[in-house]
């Protein structure tokens, strides 16, 4: 209260003008240091986002960059394409240059189960390498806060009677695949309601039109006290703080569901990776170094989300996620796509 | 923070102080809005880096007095040139266009501003009082619901072809099937798209509306020789008149105030947005109009209703953002980044923490508006005369800046390809008597229908009856009957009476 009300009597335009002022200058310096340097990157980064602006995506990617740019040297400049469930983002990226100045930033659960149940032909190793993997978190199951239903066992007792409707971004998603393992493992009837998105889906759970949502964890957490957690499809609850000490699906029900999460990872061309193994060592050490960086752990606490979610992975452990989320979908491929 | 009197003040107070950072959101707003294309959405994210290096109160604030003035710039084109700005001031076009021709621009250009200036200055103190009450708003209008109101604004179709029904239900018809290509809503399965990956996300809207409306009118300009308007006699009017125009404005403070309402209950709305608040608002001004027949011909309610509506919507929008932490449309989501960005917690959360801020945001869009106030005079006064260009100097400029308005929003050369091809369907629908809004509007409603009936099937596992399951469907649905067949029962009295009489 009081910060803001001192900057209702003097530096606000202050602010504005060194604000500006200071954009343009680190702009021009950042640039010309790189450009002074000759080496790689000697210009912004450009970043594909396969989703919509203002989703998690969005956020994840912007909390990164906003400590990675200091170690990378440059800003970087982003692009959404969202559509058909990742697919556009995809199809748009492969086809710019492959020059590693070109990244993807991919939610490796719903976009690598997509290249499957769509049929895409993009093939994981082939087409795109995940060189980092950022942060991964467990998919979870919850209610609005105005449900009347308290805990998972509950949700799966009323499934029993009649079909439990839940809210997903989209079909193609590990949190999809969570429910219909749930379904499987219960007997109990769900179905799943695509909203195209995080925020509606989420919307749908707080005003109860759905019975209940599942969503990647940081997502009930970001709302707070608008969110029940009733499970989490994980070994164990990483922020049991943040969730009201919610149980994981296995503790809830005495069931042996694998887990279900989704990491964001830092992708390129594969033509890239091949072609510039130079540039390639650079994204990945700056990457690392941002990951190790005390300021990112900050940036993520300040953006409302756990610390337990940074998962700084290499390219093999990214690889080898995407690889397991493959085989997941190919594992549900007709129930996810309609077949 | 108590919103008493000296709770108010405060807030007041503080956003006045903003006052150096609102006046040029709102010049670059206003400009933004009456470029199609361009609108609050894109120039925010354009903008983005440069928000993001302000403080978090100074950010919100400009994102806001942009996002209000661009309603209100959006309506400008639409007025003078059949353009309208953006997809919320597509409705406008359908009698400020006939007020430009027929000499009085200038009249419509500030019924188009009064009304903006009021709905908004209306709705967002609304919000501020009532700001809890309306988040609820989502708890009751769900997807069923969203199905009928979708069909309010798609009944505007058969307003329109009034005329001539056949070709105006063929052009809704042609709309909604524009509307139906894409990726469908559930399996993301690819539908009339020809295997071009730009229309795996729909027909995008902005190409679609830039060359119905803009491109089409360029071509026919074309044909003639003198400026849009037909009458230009006093197209420039004096000081007395432009004050004249916008005091007399306000005598519509009954229809701006419940249409800015609609508009404010249909931008809660997750999903929805300025156009469909827009087409309902008009449709509902016509249906409850003492003379509906003059609606289409340049009637000033057809001005007012839209044009208060859309920017009711503004403050709509951040309601479901400010109240439960979710944002209610795009430009919401980009002021979301910025909250995050600065690590302010949003939601409930941002008004136990940061209430000044909270309650700060609000207000900024009330002060918004009373600084676009000022901009109202000169605006009214001066930008009429450009009904008066030859066509032969507009048209170019016209088809150049609706081209670029066509690439901005994504970036793709083929969406300028998008827009020539709805310019030449545009004109030879106006060649043949068919109407480009309503055409417009099957292609805006047309997948938001679908979406909101696929989600409320899917729901209640394909039992249609879910779409009368609710007691605000129920209430939605007869309200829908009788918006449909009042106006010709009326008319048929009002006729029978007069056989009476004679």
């Amino acid at each position: 209260m009081h910060r803001t009300k001192s900057r209702l009597l003097a530096p606000s335009r202050r602010g504005f003008l060194g604000g500006a002022g200071g954009l343009i200058g680190a702009t021009a310096l950042s640039g010309s240091r790189a450009f002074a340097q000759g080496q790689f990157p000697e210009r912004n980064l450009s970043v594909t986002i396969p989703t919509a602006e203002g989703g998690g995506a969005d956020r994840d990617a912007r909390v990164f960059a906003s400590v990675w740019k200091d170690h990378i040297g440059v800003d970087l400049e982003y692009e959404y394409y969202p559509g058909a469930a990742g697919q556009v983002g995809y199809e748009f990226y492969l086809d710019k240059e492959p020059n590693a100045y070109n990244l993807l930033f991919a939610n490796l659960g719903p976009e690598v189960i997509m290249m499957v149940t769509q049929d895409t032909g993009i093939e994981v190793g082939q087409d795109i390498v995940y060189i980092q993997q950022t942060s991964s978190e467990p998919m979870a199951i919850w209610v609005g806060a105005e449900s009347p239903i308290q805990t998972l066992q509950e949700l799966v007792d009323l499934s029993m009677t009649r079909p439990v409707t839940v809210s997903t971004s989209r079909l193609p998603h590990p949190g999809s695949i969570g429910v219909l393992s749930l379904a499987e493992a219960t007997g109990g009837q769900f179905t799943l309601v695509p909203y195209g998105g995080g925020n509606p889906t989420a919307m749908a759970a707080i005003t109860q039109e759905v019975d209940a949502s599942v969503l990647p964890f940081a997502n009930p957490i970001a709302l707070a006290d608008q969110a029940r957690v009733l499970g989490v499809f994980a070994e164990t609850n990483v922020a049991p703080a943040e969730s009201g000490d919610a149980p994981t699906v296995n503790q809830a029900l005495g069931t042996s569901i694998p887990n279900f999460d989704s990491s964001r990872a830092w992708g390129v061309h594969k033509a890239a990776y091949d072609q510039f193994p130079d540039r390639i060592a650079i994204l990945k050490e700056t990457m690392q170094a941002t990951l190790e960086d005390p300021a990112y752990a900050e940036a993520v606490k300040a953006a409302g989300l756990p610390t337990a979610f940074i998962d700084a992975g290499d390219e093999a452990v990214a690889m080898a996620t995407a690889a397991s989320m493959k085989e997941l979908a190919t594992k549900y491929r007709d129930l996810l796509s309609g077949a | 923070m108590e919103l008493d009197a000296a709770g108010l003040t405060t807030l007041l107070l503080h956003s006045l102080s903003m006052w150096w950072v609102i006046i040029p959101a709102v010049v670059v707003g206003i400009v933004m809005g009456a470029i199609p294309g361009f609108a609050a959405h894109n120039t925010i994210i354009m903008l983005l880096p440069l928000t993001l290096a302000f403080d978090v109160d100074v950010a919100l604030t400009f994102m806001v007095a942009l996002y209000c003035a661009s309603h209100l710039g959006g309506g400008i084109p639409a007025i003078l040139l059949n353009i309208p700005g953006t997809g919320g001031a597509a409705a406008t076009t359908l009698d400020g266009y006939p007020m430009a021709q027929k000499g009085q621009a200038a009249k419509a250009l500030a019924l188009s501003f009064v009304a903006s200036v009021m709905g908004g200055l209306v709705t967002s103190l609304v919000t501020l009082f009532l700001l809890q009450y309306l988040a609820r708003v989502g708890f009751y209008v769900r997807s069923v619901e969203m199905v009928v109101i979708m069909l309010f604004g798609l009944a505007l179709i058969a307003a329109i072809a009034a005329e001539d029904m056949l070709k105006g239900l063929i052009a809704g018809a042609f709309g909604l099937m524009l509307g139906a290509m894409g990726a469908d809503h559930i399996y993301a399965t690819p539908r009339g798209t020809f295997g071009m990956l730009e229309l795996f996300d729909g027909v995008p809207l902005v190409p679609a509306l830039v060359g119905l409306f803009a491109i089409s009118e360029a071509l026919v300009m074309l044909e003639s020789r003198g400026g849009s308007a037909k009458v230009s006699a006093g197209v420039t009017p004096t000081w007395k008149e432009t004050f004249h125009n916008i005091f007399s404005s306000f005598r519509h403070w009954w229809l701006t105030i419940w249409t800015g309402m609609v508009g404010l209950l249909i931008g809660v709305l997750p999903g929805a947005g300025a156009s469909i608040a827009a087409f309902v608002a008009y449709q509902q001004a016509q249906t409850f109009s003492r003379h509906p027949e003059k609606f289409g011909t340049g009637c000033e309610e057809g001005v007012v209703a839209p044009e208060s509506a859309n920017n009711g919507v503004t403050t709509g929008t951040l309601v479901p953002l400010l109240a439960i932490g979710i944002p209610g449309g795009s430009t919401a989501a980009v002021m979301m980044i910025v909250l995050q960005y600065h690590g302010v917690p949003f939601g409930p959360r941002l008004f136990m923490t940061e209430p000044l801020l909270a309650y700060g945001i609000i207000m900024s869009m009330f002060v918004s508006y009373v600084l676009m106030l000022f901009t109202v005079f000169p605006m009214a006064r001066y930008l009429s005369t450009i009904t008066t260009v030859p066509s032969c100097y507009m048209a170019p400029v016209i088809i150049a800046f609706t081209l670029i308005g066509a690439f901005a929003p994504r970036t793709f050369l083929f969406d300028i390809g998008i827009a020539i091809a709805f310019g030449v369907i545009g004109y030879v629908a106006r060649k043949t008597g068919y109407h480009v809004a309503a055409i417009l509007i099957g292609v805006i409603l047309g997948p938001l229908l679908e979406k909101s009936f696929l989600l409320s099937m899917r729901i209640s596992g394909n039992d249609p009856t879910v779409l009368f399951s609710s007691n605000i469907s129920k209430v939605l649905w007869v309200l829908l009957i009788l918006t449909l067949t009042l106006p010709a029962i009326m008319s048929r009295i009002k006729r029978r009476r007069t056989e009476s009489l004679t």
